[in-house]
């Protein structure tokens, strides 16, 4: 379980070390005043991705004070991403067209809120955390696209592409609240899609009121490849000349293999 | 059940690849096609990247062609040395065509060409097939078929040098003709980034007039060595097979194409000529609504060509 952050304390001198104590220690009474505290666990923190992995489930659960409205983001590193655009060749065939670069784009990005992100947060809170579709369309830089028209069209057929595949998810209806002993305790489960790949994922939950963040939280899931996924596909990526042989080798000694099962089972003769 | 492909990234219920593999495997064994474009199509729909469902098909097709390839040398259906001839033909062809390929990118059409070329050969390839053979399904009914037509082109022909007897298949052709026609399929199924069986079975049928069954064993044999090099050069360059996929299709596969080379034996050429069009056509026909149907998705993974 993790909670808000706290800064390091750093430095050998004696003066440094009493600067050091002194901010801390203003840090804690300012934090106390905006909130209690924020709390946030992951269940399945760790995804492994083996032989029959289909996907996962991860919880997100943690305490917050009564009366906050919540948001959790999970969301991949930033990177970018090469598509392929289609569009209508002499009016007529639809085939593709070039190939677009989104920029600063998460492979994966979910937002799960109490309510509405609209209703509960501005937008310059929305802009400044990266929450939600309409802040992501000014984070996400797209290339070549000659006018805002055709960037906002781009964007949201980027935004259908990554909901098709369960990689981007905005909801307001998965986070369920309790509250006890003046605390409010809060829950979310949701599906890890199998398409999304080895990574680390970030996962913050963010206490909102009056349409401000006031507090945050963050911990992280990892999903990694082990056993025989990790061996294969690292062997693919780095080992392709021996990869290729015994791909072939493999497919060869199938096929011979079936025709000699064939043959003593009389099937062709 | 599912298992995790590690190249493609996803996951997938085992049944799906085993039967769409036993199904083209079929296809294989019955006509000797590859089936690439059948299958790199429904991988694709499945969710496999596109540039992983094609060199991880060439694999599939490494085992299929082989299983159907051993079905039909036992039964005495394959030319080996047409089969070489084409090869070589079909390697220098596959040279230039991915030349073509890259002028094509650097023009910046490339697309529309491919796409274009796709239907043309397929539409002209499959309406022939299916006219010639009913006709002479009709024919002969009717009378055996007139002893000798020769054109002009068939008496130049022979003048050719390097003359050769390619006993398996009862004909006489100069060694360059098939070289020359290898080469051609070479370049357009390097255009298309297929394997090119579609486009072989009706040059070896049609021009090299070899019998439908020893064209069927024939072509098998030479895409066996096509799709063993594909796939070494995707492993090799791209890092694109997914080796688990592969397995899961070629269960499937190996045991369709001995299923069709036994299927094969029990039906006529020509009967072979007419289902093999009919399949044509109707691939030709989704690729036309493809392109004039509005897709779902505006945006798809970059790779290929």
């Amino acid at each position: 379980m993790r909670k808000a952050q706290k800064p390091e304390v750093r430095g050998q001198k004696l003066t440094c070390f009493f600067i050091a104590v002194a901010a801390l220690l203003g840090f804690i009474a300012f934090g106390s005043n905006v909130s209690a505290e924020l709390t946030i666990n992951a269940n399945h923190s760790h995804i492994t991705i083996d032989l029959f992995y289909n996907g996962s489930t991860v919880s997100v659960s943690g305490l917050s004070d009564a009366g906050t409205d919540l948001i959790i983001k999970i969301a991949a590193k930033d990177g970018h991403e090469m598509l392929k655009q289609k569009g209508k060749a002499a009016g007529l065939l639809w085939m593709n067209m070039g190939t677009l670069k989104f920029e600063h784009a998460p492979n994966l990005y979910f937002i799960h809120s109490t309510k509405k992100i609209d209703d509960i947060l501005s937008m310059e809170e929305m802009n400044n955390y990266v929450i939600g579709y309409s802040a992501l369309s000014k984070h996400i830089e797209i290339a070549p696209v000659t006018n805002d028209e055709e960037r906002t069209r781009w964007f949201s057929e980027f935004i259908r592409y990554k909901e098709a595949s369960n990689l981007y998810v905005v909801s307001s209806e998965q986070i369920k609240t309790t509250n006890e002993n003046g605390k409010q305790k809060y829950y979310m489960k949701t599906d890890w899609p199998y398409q999304a790949p080895p990574g680390e994922y970030l996962v913050t939950v963010y206490a909102v009121k009056d349409k401000k963040i006031i507090e945050k939280a963050e911990t992280k899931v990892l999903v990694e490849q082990v056993g025989i996924i990790k061996m294969l596909s690292g062997m693919a990526a780095n080992n392709g000349t021996m990869y290729g042989i015994i791909s072939i080798a493999v497919a060869l000694g199938a096929g011979f293999g079936v025709g000699m099962v064939f043959r003593k089972g009389g099937g062709a003769h | 059940m599912y298992l995790y492909l590690p190249v493609a990234l996803t996951s997938i219920n085992i049944i799906i690849p085993i039967g769409l593999g036993l199904v083209v495997g079929l296809l294989s064994g019955l006509f000797g096609v590859g089936g690439g474009f059948l299958m790199t199509p429904l991988l694709i729909m499945l969710g496999i990247p596109a540039t992983v469902a094609a060199a991880t098909d060439s694999n599939q097709i490494v085992a299929a062609s082989t299983s159907g390839t051993y079905a039909h040398w036992k039964i005495g259906n394959v030319d080996f040395k047409m089969g070489f001839h084409l090869l070589i033909g079909g390697f220098i062809g596959g040279l230039f065509g991915v030349q073509a390929i890259k002028i094509l990118v650097a023009m910046g059409n490339a697309d529309f060409v491919i796409k274009m070329t796709y239907v043309l050969m397929l539409g002209i390839i499959g309406a022939y097939m299916l006219v010639e053979s009913l006709n002479s399904m009709k024919k002969n009914k009717v009378e055996d078929a007139k002893p000798e037509k020769e054109s002009g082109v068939a008496r130049l022909l022979k003048f050719l040098p390097l003359q050769t007897h390619y006993e398996k298949s009862g004909v006489i052709h100069s060694a360059l003709m098939p070289i020359v026609l290898g080469g051609f399929v070479g370049v357009l199924a390097a255009i298309m980034g297929v394997g090119g069986g579609f486009l072989m079975v009706p040059v070896m049928v049609y021009i090299l007039r070899m019998p439908m069954h020893v064209v069927v064993g024939t072509s098998l044999f030479q895409i066996l060595f096509n799709s063993i090099e594909v796939t070494f050069l995707q492993a090799y360059t791209n890092h694109n097979v997914d080796f688990m996929l592969a397995v899961l299709l070629l269960l499937g596969s190996t045991i369709g194409a001995q299923v069709g080379a036994v299927f094969g034996r029990k039906l006529k050429g020509e009967q072979l000529k007419v289902i093999l069009a009919v399949i044509v056509l109707v691939v030709t026909v989704k690729i036309i609504f493809e392109l004039t149907m509005a897709p779902s998705l505006l945006l798809s993974q970059a790779g290929g060509h």
